[in-house]
């Protein structure tokens, strides 16, 4: 059986002050394996986004349902830890504090929630930072505590929507590397909505594409890339022809999306 | 001048106590030089003798004392209710929904208006003068509050659901924690509101505190003491004001840009 099944999902958002529907997704199934690292890829306003939190359970979906373990997603849940792309770190608490904010939800004791604070601390490498606020830190530390935050729970999946889409180049090719070895380490179920190609190829083991608005998957690509992997991987042939193959699928939906917009 | 840049601490003191001097300057200037009438402005000096007389002969401490405590008793009583009325208004629509309309009409309701109605009911001791406070202060403290409550990130309430909190956990550790740096401004705003109704309330029916004592100069057209008087509430609002701002640094440091 599948970790987390999505079964003909479908969202439409009603019309503003009687103003036509907004078909935001098409039906949409896609079964997650135990484990799998999955990134969804798709242009701008496909509804990835929605379909991402629909998962978690901030949104309802107008049919279909999505069922975890076998169980029906009905609201949002300490299983499901999420990333966003906003930075959404609680500006009163300190790094520890964030990291600590479900493990304390969940009444664990004092001490054990401080040995999973320090080991999610050194897991995203930021000993030293224990003790301050989010405004004193780089748009890449917070992520990396939002990270930290969401794992530190022990979520059965974790959904990251475009973590890394607001930090620059260099930072986000780290971050990459750090959530990959991560995954490698703990394996962890993932699904991960980026609309950057390479950042799509080099996180997964499947992309899934998605079609302009109206969402729906497109096609999906295996991606049987060797682990542990490096940055540079991103310069090998391998790499260059699922690049090539994805960009193309990409582009037509890009240029379809132009065409509505 | 370059628009919005910043200036250096010690030239922005020197400016800010450049307009008191000036201010001073120009009043000196207006009576001590005979351009107005003794009758209607007394000059500083006059006033600062005035203030003197009072504090040693007419036990002005007391008035600012009586003063000092209707403001704050009135005020802490307003905010016991209106802030926690508020923080259920900002987290809970139906509520908002039951009490919001009420609560915007009843704050254009003048509080110094309810004075004549409030002596009627409650006579003129010390209830009326704390009733006209609280009638004040209430219905702005509780819509403020409510709109800062309502004003949460939705994103942070997003995050903390998807990190297991329910409703409650998120009204105490989201809602609650992320308004407070505002509701305490809210609280400094309307203090110094405050300030205002109960010179109002102690100038009908009060038989102490600084409006009374400002009417009664009134009747002895005595403008030094009046003008003293008038001072001595700025400087006192003034005092709160930075009690104020200094207790919020200190309470909500993750607040300061």
């Amino acid at each position: 059986m599948s970790k987390l099944a999505i079964e003909n999902v479908a969202r439409t958002f009603p019309g503003v002050r009687g103003g036509a529907a907004t078909v935001a997704l098409q039906p949409v199934s896609l079964a997650v394996a135990d484990n799998d690292f999955i990134t969804i890829l798709g242009p701008s306003g496909c509804g990835k986004s929605t379909l991402l939190r629909i998962v978690a359970g901030l949104d309802t979906p107008t049919a279909g349902r999505v069922l975890l373990d076998g169980i029906p997603v009905k609201a949002p849940g300490a299983d499901r830890g999420m990333v966003f792309q906003s930075y959404t770190l609680f500006p009163w608490l300190t790094v520890g504090e964030n990291i600590a904010f479900g493990l304390r939800e969940k009444r664990m004791p004092e001490a054990r929630q401080k040995d999973i604070v320090a080991r999610y601390v050194a897991r995203v490498g930021l000993e030293g930072f224990e003790h301050h606020y989010p405004k004193m830190l780089s748009g890449g530390m917070q992520q990396r505590t939002a990270i930290a935050r969401a794992l530190a729970n022990d979520p059965k999946i974790l959904l990251l929507d475009e973590p890394f889409g607001a930090l620059d180049n260099q930072t986000r090719g780290l971050m990459q590397e750090l959530l990959l070895g991560i995954w490698e380490a703990e394996t962890k179920t993932v699904l991960f909505v980026t609309h950057d190609i390479e950042e799509a190829i080099f996180m997964a083991n499947r992309v899934v594409v998605m079609s302009a608005r109206p969402g729906r998957l497109k096609a999906e690509v295996a991606v049987s890339l060797p682990h542990p992997r490096h940055y540079t991987l991103k310069t090998t042939p391998d790499f260059s022809a699922l690049k090539a193959r994805l960009t193309e699928e990409i582009r037509v939906e890009a240029l379809k999306a132009v065409a509505v917009a | 001048m370059t628009p919005l840049k910043p200036i250096s601490r010690g030239r922005r003191v020197a400016l800010g106590v450049a307009f008191f001097v000036a201010f001073v300057a120009a009043w000196s200037v207006a009576t001590l030089g005979g351009f107005v009438s003794k009758l209607f402005l007394a000059d500083p000096l006059t006033m600062l003798h005035e203030g003197w007389l009072l504090f040693v002969k007419y036990g002005f401490l007391k008035d600012i004392g009586v003063t000092v405590w209707r403001v704050v008793g009135g005020f802490v009583l307003a905010s016991i209710v209106a802030v926690p009325l508020g923080i259920a208004m900002g987290a809970y629509k139906p509520i908002e929904a039951f009490f919001e309309p009420f609560v915007s009409f009843a704050r254009y309701l003048p509080a110094s208006a309810f004075i004549p109605l409030l002596i009627l009911w409650a006579g003129i001791g010390e209830t009326q003068k704390l009733l006209v406070i609280f009638i004040g202060s209430f219905f702005q403290i509780v819509l403020m509050v409510a709109m800062t409550v309502g004003a949460t990130r939705r994103d942070l309430v997003e995050a903390a659901y998807t990190l297991g909190a329910d409703a409650s956990g998120v009204v105490r550790r989201v809602l609650l924690p992320s308004s407070s740096p505002a509701i305490a401004e809210t609280l400094r705003l309307v203090l110094g509101w405050a300030w205002t109704y109960v010179i109002v309330a102690e100038l009908i029916g009060a038989s102490s505190g600084i409006g009374h004592m400002i009417t009664d100069s009134q009747a002895l057209l005595n403008t030094g003491q009046i003008i003293f008087g008038i001072i001595v509430i700025g400087v006192i609002g003034l005092i709160s004001d930075f009690a104020f701002k200094w207790a919020n640094q200190r309470l909500y440091p993750w607040a300061i840009n």
